[in-house]
């Protein structure tokens, strides 16, 4: 057993209102470079939808992720061999270009002030951003975003083949349109593909905390984890040649922070805490059939109470403090306690440590002769009414695998009857009961999970261990950081010629 | 003089260039090494592009590779006229596949406004250089048939010399203007990598062949396994100590090499006395041939006729050599009536000497065995194109007059004399 801790997220689709501060901040902290406008390393995507780049999750057309090869192993998606990896660093045919993502523009807002006089008002033209000429905006980061032209867009969302056109349709009703936000950072996958893929081995994930690195100075922009990263965090700085990607703000991460999205979150829908995982079990558990990746995943997670287990992360010199939080993580709870939690697209393979809480979506009311009628016989209605269907839920966060969708949101609903009950008393507590029985929860497990989910404070929703500047110094000898702060000094990174 | 400066001055300064700066590029702004790929800007013309300029150049390059390090091996595959065939196809249609994908990225370079975006001046020069260099490279191989033959043969020993720090021009100062100028521009391109971004060949990732898929990197708990990931203060003082010492003995190398040279020119190498009776000798020899060389120039200079031998002495299977008055050799044989036959004997492939021994009536040239007809000078094989030119004579008699009606029975009594002009 090869214990090692690893900082992983919880994100909680019920509550995320869509608002996109989370990529604001985000953008102003990293990507606000030349080379860098495009990127969105935090970026919040309507569902259905094609999202960003156009319709990232069509592994037919990107070839991220892992795939089985005939024997059973693990393999990439990307080429069969590394001979063909290697092959593809003259032109990689999978690698998504500018146009897949969007030209980044700003406005000739210069114009507005030299205009001559004139009877007509002035405009500011759209201009490329990266050559500088006058552009026809034609996509953007969100463009699909609340639904925008959803028949344009929404209707090419790939979790959309294979439902029927029942659910579809129920989906897309224009007076029943439903939609929820997805919002998407680097998963930190256990399995990353990007790192696998990576001619140079520049990617790397630091063994302390797990974060998925790139060593912008062994990176000699080879392209191939742009292609392997099926959910395409990993971005080419176009100005640079170097690849970028979400770094979970580990500076801010080190100094006690959580990351910037998580901060600005506003409706607090994301958790932060650390898992402890078996990293020998990690390839067996990737070569599972898909409708058991959900349950692997969660076995290599390790229980952070067993006495076992506790020794064998501290002579894998996993600090106390690291422990700790790993009893305190709220992520252990969402995701292995109460199975909440579910991983983003887990075919794929890479075992993501970003979990989502899938959304309720149940059918409140109903435009019925054109009254929106809302005298439903019963506080919810069942699972089978939701507007959006278990299906294309279990084909984001389950692989298909229904059953264990359909327990999270259960689990969900009974926390909801079992407030209601207790805060209105307009319910049958027989009936409540019932229907917590059913959903495998315990009076006491519904409170902890509301408290959680509706009360928690910043101490509660970011158990950050300490991972200070300060202790990354004292290891090193005394007169390596004499007369420099921090890490020392860094040059500042240029294009080379 | 200037060939001194091409050919062994700019080879030096050349290989200085991509040794040492490259090195110190290296390790000053490790940042700046990438393949800085256009493919997310533009991705269909970089197919046309990039895929058969990279396979092409990838098989030229391997082939002046087996010309300058392993000339033997080479020489003996393409003895075989078969594989020499099938080697020169090879190259050729690589060169051309190149050349090809090195105008698409040329003409997609200048005319993609996004791809403008990252063009530095570097990129330019080095794509006019590369364009240059693919068409004489081609013009060398089409006009000069055969390179895998000779090529091992003239690159092969300059470069070695060149090597091992003893360098001799002979081998390509009398080559042609185009097959020069391959050579410098080659140079030149050596010179300019680490000012551009053809440094991203010595990144290629040859380890990923063997690499495990996952890498993890523990930044400070785990000492023992500890990597570095930041550069602080510490690491530059190394990089740069460690670029220091390499810079300091790459300097030192050339100064013995220099020093070496400039020594034994000024004060004389130490020498034993029969040593220096030895290289005497070897001086004196060198100027009575030039003393030799400069009375035939002289006599050429001054006689409208030169004589060359008699009759009697040329013989049919073996050739008379003979200084004509361009100062080249010249070959003279007895033709099959009697009468001499004269030819230049400077092939008319790369100029180098041709054999004076007759065999199944064909003269070869040793350079790149050109064969020629003894009757008439043409090429019978072998990578020259044109026929061996013939050179007029005349005949004189016994008393000095040039004979005008040959009479056959005194053929052993004339003497073959060569003319000013060749009209006669």
């Amino acid at each position: 057993m090869d214990v090692r801790a690893h900082i992983s997220m919880v994100f909680h689709l019920d509550k995320c209102i869509g608002c996109h501060t989370c990529s604001v901040s985000c953008k102003n902290v990293w990507t606000d470079r030349e080379g860098t406008e495009y990127m969105w390393w935090n970026n919040v995507e309507t569902k259905p939808g094609t999202g960003y780049p156009i319709k990232w999750e069509d592994q037919e057309n990107y070839n991220g992720g892992w795939e089985l090869d005939k024997k059973g192993e693990l393999k990439l998606k990307k080429a069969d061999n590394k001979l063909e990896s290697l092959l593809q660093l003259f032109y990689d045919p999978n690698m998504p270009g500018l146009d897949d993502y969007y030209e980044p523009w700003t406005y000739k807002y210069e114009d507005l002030f030299n205009a001559p006089l004139s009877d007509d008002q002035p405009t500011a033209i759209p201009i490329s951003k990266i050559t500088g000429e006058p552009i026809e905006i034609n996509a953007g980061p969100n463009w699909d975003d609340d639904l925008g032209g959803s028949n344009l867009y929404a209707k090419n969302d790939p979790n959309l083949e294979g439902l029927s056109q029942e659910e579809k349709d129920l989906m897309m009703e224009v007076e029943n349109i439903s939609m929820m936000y997805l919002p998407r950072i680097c998963n930190h996958c256990v399995n990353p593909s990007c790192v696998a893929a990576c001619p140079s081995g520049a990617l790397y994930k630091r063994g302390e905390d797990g974060i998925v690195l790139v060593n912008e100075n062994k990176c000699r922009g080879w392209r191939a984890c742009v292609v392997a990263c099926p959910y395409k965090k990993m971005y080419y700085n176009w100005k640079t040649g170097k690849a970028e990607k979400c770094i979970l703000c580990y500076p801010r991460l080190e100094t006690g922070q959580p990351p910037s999205c998580f901060q600005s979150c506003v409706g607090r829908i994301r958790y932060l805490g650390v898992l402890l995982y078996d990293a020998d079990q990690i390839p067996d558990a990737m070569k599972v059939p898909n409708h058991s990746l959900v349950e692997s995943q969660r076995k290599i997670i390790l229980d952070p109470y067993d006495p076992k287990i506790i020794e064998a992360a501290k002579a894998n010199g996993i600090s106390d403090e690291f422990i700790y939080a790993a009893c305190n993580s709220p992520v252990y709870k969402y995701v292995v306690k109460w199975k909440l939690a579910l991983p983003l697209h887990p075919e794929w393979r890479t075992s993501p440590m970003l979990f989502y809480v899938p959304p309720l979506l149940p059918v409140l009311g109903k435009v019925v002769n054109g009254l929106y009628d809302h005298s439903a016989r019963e506080f919810f209605t069942s699972l089978d009414n939701a507007r959006f269907s278990v299906r294309y839920l279990a084909k984001l966060f389950s692989a298909g695998n229904e059953e264990i969708v359909t327990y999270a949101l259960k689990k969900m609903m009974a926390v909801r009857y079992f407030k209601r009950m207790q805060q209105l008393g307009d319910l049958d507590s027989g009936k409540v009961h019932e229907i917590m029985r059913e959903a495998d929860i315990s009076e006491e497990e519904a409170e902890e999970i509301y408290k959680i989910t509706t009360l928690a404070t910043v101490g509660e929703r970011f158990v950050l261990p300490p991972i200070q500047r300060e202790e990354a110094m004292a290891t090193k000898e005394p007169e390596v950081c004499k007369g420099c702060t921090g890490c020392g000094e860094i040059k500042e990174p240029t294009r080379g010629f | 003089m200037h060939d001194y400066f091409l050919f062994i001055g700019l080879p030096y300064v050349a290989l200085f260039s991509i040794i040492v700066v490259t090195i110190y590029r290296f390790n000053s702004n490790r940042y700046g090494f990438s393949s800085l790929s256009s493919q997310f800007l533009e991705k269909k013309k970089l197919l046309w592009g990039s895929v058969p300029w990279h396979i092409g150049l990838f098989i030229i390059i391997l082939g002046h590779g087996a010309a300058f390090f392993t000339p033997k091996l080479l020489q003996s595959l393409v003895a075989n006229k078969t594989v020499m065939y099938i080697l020169e196809i090879i190259g050729l249609t690589a060169a051309l596949f190149a050349l090809f994908g090195l105008i698409v990225l040329f003409v997609r370079r200048l005319r993609n406004s996004r791809i403008q975006a990252v063009t530095s001046n570097m990129d330019l020069v080095i794509l006019t250089l590369l364009t240059v260099q693919i068409v004489l490279g081609i013009l060398t191989a089409t006009l000069y048939q055969w390179g895998s033959s000779w090529s091992p043969g003239i690159v092969g020993p300059y470069m070695h010399s060149i090597f091992t720090f003893n360098p001799d021009m002979s081998y390509v100062k009398e080559l042609p203007f185009v097959i020069k100028a391959h050579i410098v521009i080659a140079w030149l391109i050596i010179l300019l990598v680490p000012f551009t971004r053809l440094v991203h060949m010595f990144s290629l990732p040859i380890t990923y062949i063997g690499r495990l898929p996952q890498v993890v990197v523990w930044s400070f708990r785990r000492q023992k396994e500890a990597v570095v990931i930041a550069e602080t203060e510490d690491t530059t003082r190394r990089y740069f100590l460690k670029a220091l010492i390499g810079i300091t003995t790459g300097v030192v190398l050339l100064l013995i090499g220099i020093v070496d040279k400039i020594i034994p020119f000024f004060i004389g190498p130490a020498l034993s006395r029969e040593e220096k009776a030895k290289f005497l000798k070897g001086r004196l020899e060198k100027i009575k041939k030039a003393v030799k060389q400069k009375e035939l120039e002289h006599e050429r200079l001054i006689n409208e006729f030169i004589h060359i031998a008699d009759l009697k002495d040329l013989k049919n299977e073996e050739g008379l050599y003979f200084i004509d008055y361009k100062m080249k050799p010249g070959l003279a044989f007895k033709g099959e009536d009697g009468l001499p036959v004269l030819y230049s004997a400077k092939c008319t492939h790369l100029g180098c000497t041709i054999a004076n021994k007759v065999k199944d009536g064909k003269l070869l040239c040793p350079c790149h065995i050109s064969h020629f007809d003894i009757k008439t000078g043409n090429v019978i094989d072998g990578p020259a194109l044109e026929p061996l030119p013939k050179i007029n004579f005349l005949l004189k008699d016994v008393n000095d007059q040039v004979v005008v009606n040959i009479d056959k029975s005194k053929l052993n009594e004339y003497k073959v004399y060569i003319a000013r002009s060749e009209e006669i």
